[in-house]
């Protein structure tokens, strides 16, 4: 009985997360319009011309290049100031912790908006070119993902009791460059692989800082192009939403079929 | 009186077989301790007795009451696990409470019986403390009151000490002893220490692969133990060459001996004999030679190379050392009165 | 002053961490801050009172309305899912299936979400046209992309996998050993977990909760999609502090986003309060 009330509930919430994606599918790729639609023009006009409309936009091309280029220069971005910043956290200072773990939710609360102005306004008297590149985004991105991925870094640290591998390594001799590089870096690859697929999911949804910042990403073209183009929009849309998923599952797959469990972040 | 019976008890986790034709019965009031390195099946055997797993095959009895397919919570057994399992929510005083209350113990009586419980474990400044600001002895003291507070059936114990430190490891061992006496509760035992099995319990079942290998006294253990995987297990023990004579016995350095197997004249094996069981005397042109010898205060360790087969470890009583000195030739004979050997 | 190299390594690592959220977060912050509180140039509260009224304080109630209903709602639904997962062995894809569409459905939701649900619930949603042909106008219920429970169903499509995703650490965090224990002493299932376990997932519970209040509070995209000029907070802001507005209503842009800073600060706060219990729990 209680097996049957699981699954009850299980296929309650996976209606609701399917249907919407149903909706968008049938929405754009069948050509026949919600009013006329009855049970006998249900099969007619199917066709995936909608999503070959959105990929003969060359604009198309070039924001998914951008979003992804951002995606990989935010992911950078972030490992490189934050796995150093987790690592001396944990071997040398762990009483940082809960103030490290409190700071890096700061940025969620301050409003994108705001953040965009406040940013806007001090660089415009000092570095104006610095907001005109679209790689301004990355900083923004950076902090939006840092509550996720500096808990995920930090986990992966904690799970593998980096202090105990580090003060091994360190009666051995081994200098602190060396233990970082070839020890616990190595054992950190599930959990900086999650908090890249968290950061990559978020860069390529991220709409309200390109759309302030006025730049030209994939979710920033979608929002426009639907405006013009319904349904290849959607089109568009649906497949960019499967094709991650399906991305990070793979990547998730992998890592556990070599044994590496990827720590979902967590409070 | 057997309280607990356990028979032909049979557990497989996926491929592997936990339990193999597993029976034991324990007598009302007795500590029972299944000893044996991890993997052995002893908490798979505790947990079937419990009733967290269950068996494919066998019986369980408490009582010569077939408790076989009772639920857990009718069992009226306790347990005290290794991480001490106190609910963090609540103090110690609380924890108590909690198991009276979900034995429906009388309000008017849990006062008094949780009274006693922390005076009886000298818990009484720790009532109102929760289990973050306990340490580890402490909180294993409220997982003892809190399991002995509803007076169970059978008290069970899975390596109730591993997670402490050595020497709050000894003195909490005496007292889960001193309490067990005092209270006589049929008790099991899981521990994968042997130093801790043979200080405190009536006896102990030695266990391996799945299988309960002997059940004794401590004593007899030691002393008698039925099989190679004993004899090594429990304390430490020489191999040394013996050659069969008749009829399971077995000659060895002068000495004739009862083994473990029966044995075809001039069978050659080798058998376990204890290092406190050797005799050494010096002896030029002997065919051993003493290599070292290490003073340990009331016993002098000594290491011994016997012609063609491995050095044998001989504790001697140091007073009676003085004639020996390392590198001399020496002739080895076993203790007059021994009589039974494993042959291995 | 002669440092202990290790200090050093460790200043040497933070410099450049606190100098990018010098720069990027906390500098911006206190500049807008500090505007709010001295629209031209005296300092007055008169500012954080304009931005309470009128239509802002509507935009307060609907945003903060939002967020907490889809903080509880999601909350809950969340966590039971994340419960239900972790009794679940089989099928194995289950699992692994899951922990991607969380991660998904959490982060990139916004845009592609937005339009799925205008597809499904707007007006010429299939499931509107669905629910007209037995009878039922769901817009007369506030189910549409710009009514408030449309915009809750929506919401809840992001903040559900959220709260799946924080919520499993804190369910493993409950010991199978004290279920044990509890039912070796009699208590029933439900008493265990009326005593035991709900309050001691209570706080992480809670702490999502507030998590996914916050995350509602701030979300942009969904909103801007669904309803450009609707009155939820996030757009106002957006309104008056960008596009072709009169300037000198910046100031009120600046200071209704210091009351929202403030509130997220305050649930931040109680956040890593909860946390800390959570901790002192689980490592007891």
């Amino acid at each position: 009985m209680k097996r049957a009330l699981k699954w009850t509930f299980l296929g309650t919430l996976a209606a609701f997360f399917i249907v919407p994606l149903l909706a968008m599918a049938r929405f754009a790729f069948q050509s026949v319009p919600v009013v006329l639609l009855t049970p006998e023009t249900a099969l007619q006009g199917w066709s995936i011309d909608p999503i070959i409309a959105a990929a003969r936009e060359p604009q198309m091309w070039s924001a998914s290049r951008t979003s992804i280029l951002l995606a990989v220069f935010t992911i950078a971005l972030t490992l490189l100031l934050l796995i150093p910043l987790a690592v001396v956290t944990e071997i040398r200072a762990p009483r940082l912790r809960p103030l490290l773990t409190a700071l890096t939710l700061l940025p969620w609360v301050v409003p994108p908006i705001a953040l965009v102005v406040g940013v806007a306004v001090t660089f415009r008297t000092g570095a104006p070119w610095f907001l005109a590149s679209v790689f301004s985004l990355v900083p923004f991105y950076a902090l939006w993902a840092m509550p996720f991925t500096y808990r995920a870094l930090d986990a992966g640290l904690q799970a593998i009791n980096a202090r105990t591998l580090y003060e091994a390594a360190r009666s051995m001799g081994a200098p602190l460059p060396v233990i970082v590089a070839r020890i616990i870096l190595p054992n950190m690859t599930a959990s900086i692989v999650a908090a890249a697929a968290l950061t990559t999911a978020l860069v390529l949804g991220e709409f309200a800082f390109a759309s302030l910042l006025l730049k030209e990403t994939l979710p920033t073209f979608m929002v426009n192009f639907q405006q013009s183009q319904a349904r290849a929009g959607l089109a568009l849309a649906l497949v960019v939403l499967l094709l991650t998923a399906v991305a990070i599952s793979l990547v998730v797959r992998v890592l556990r079929r070599r044994g590496l469990t990827v720590q979902t972040t967590g409070l | 009186m057997v309280a607990v019976d356990m028979r032909n008890v049979r557990k497989v986790f996926g491929s592997s077989v936990a339990l193999e034709d597993f029976s034991i019965d324990i007598v009302s009031g007795e500590l029972v301790c299944l000893l044996g390195p991890s993997g052995c099946g002893k908490t798979t055997a505790l947990r079937i007795l419990a009733g967290f797993e269950k068996a494919d095959a066998g019986t369980i009895s408490v009582d010569d009451k077939d408790i076989t397919s009772v639920a857990v919570e009718k069992r009226n057994f306790s347990m005290v696990f290794q991480d001490y399992s106190l609910f963090p929510n609540m103090t110690a005083r609380q924890n108590i409470e909690f198991a009276l209350k979900s034995r429906k113990i009388d309000a008017s009586q849990r006062t008094a019986i949780i009274d006693r419980m922390l005076s009886v474990t000298a818990l009484e400044d720790q009532a109102d403390k929760f289990p973050h600001q306990m340490s580890g002895g402490q909180k294993q003291r409220v997982a003892l009151a809190r399991a002995i507070a509803t007076s169970p059936r059978v008290l069970l114990l899975d390596e109730p000490l591993s997670a402490l430190d050595a020497k709050v490891r000894e003195s909490l061992r005496e007292e889960i002893r001193r309490l067990q006496r005092e209270i006589g509760v049929t008790t099991v035992f899981v521990t994968h220490d042997q130093h801790e099995a043979l200080a405190i319990a009536d006896r102990v079942g030695v266990m391996s692969n799945g299988r309960l290998e002997q059940i004794a006294t401590p004593r007899q253990l030691y002393e008698a133990p039925v099989n190679p995987f004993v004899a090594t297990f429990i304390g430490s023990i020489n191999k040394v060459p013996a050659i069969g004579i008749s009829d399971g016995k077995w000659e060895c350095w002068g000495s004739a001996l009862t083994g473990s197997k029966s044995s075809t004249p001039g069978e050659s094996v080798m058998v376990g004999v204890r290092p406190e069981d050797i005799r050494v005397t010096p002896e030029p042109g002997g065919s051993a030679r003493l290599t070292d010898m290490s003073f340990l205060g009331p016993i002098t360790r000594a290491t011994i190379k016997v012609e063609r087969e491995e050095s044998v470890v001989v504790d001697l009583m140091s007073a009676e050392c003085g004639s020996l000195r390392p590198g001399q030739e020496v002739h080895l004979s076993l203790r007059p009165d021994l009589d039974r050997v494993v042959v291995f | 002053m002669r440092l202990q190299p290790d200090t050093r390594t460790g200043l040497l690592v933070a410099l450049p961490f606190v100098a990018f959220i010098g720069l990027f977060l906390l500098y911006p912050t206190i500049a807008i801050i500090y505007s709010a509180f001295t629209p031209g140039d005296d300092f007055t509260l008169a500012g954080l009172g304009r931005a309470l009224s009128g239509s802002y304080r509507q935009g307060f109630i609907n945003s903060t309305a939002l967020a907490a209903t889809t903080a509880l709602i999601g909350g809950v639904l969340g966590l039971t899912l994340a419960a239900v997962m972790r009794t679940l062995d089989r099928p194995r894809w289950l699992h692994s299936t899951l922990d991607s569409w969380s991660a998904v459905a959490s982060q990139l939701g916004g845009v592609p979400l937005a339009f799925a649900f205008i597809a499904a619930i707007g007006t010429q949603g299939i499931l509107t046209k669905l629910f007209n042909q037995i009878g039922i106008n769901i817009n007369d219920f506030g189910v549409s992309p710009t009514g408030f429970w449309g915009l809750v169903v929506v919401y809840l499509y992001f903040q559900i996998p959220l709260m799946f995703l924080v919520s499993l650490p804190a369910l493993n965090g409950l010991r199978r050993t004290w279920r044990e224990a509890a039912a070796l002493m009699g208590a029933s299932g439900v008493r265990y977990w009326i005593r035991v376990g709900i309050p001691i997932l209570t706080p992480a519970a809670l702490g999502g909760m507030l998590l996914l209040f916050v995350n509602s509070f701030a979300a942009y995209a969904t909103a801007y999609v669904l309803n450009p000029g609707g009155a939820l907070v996030p757009l106002q802001i957006r309104f008056l502090l960008q596009g072709n507005v009169i300037s000198g209503e910046e100031d009120l842009g600046y200071a209704i986003v210091t009351w929202v800073i403030t509130l997220l600060l305050a649930s931040l706060f109680l956040l890593t309060y909860l946390q800390r219990r959570t901790l002192r729990w689980t490592n007891a």
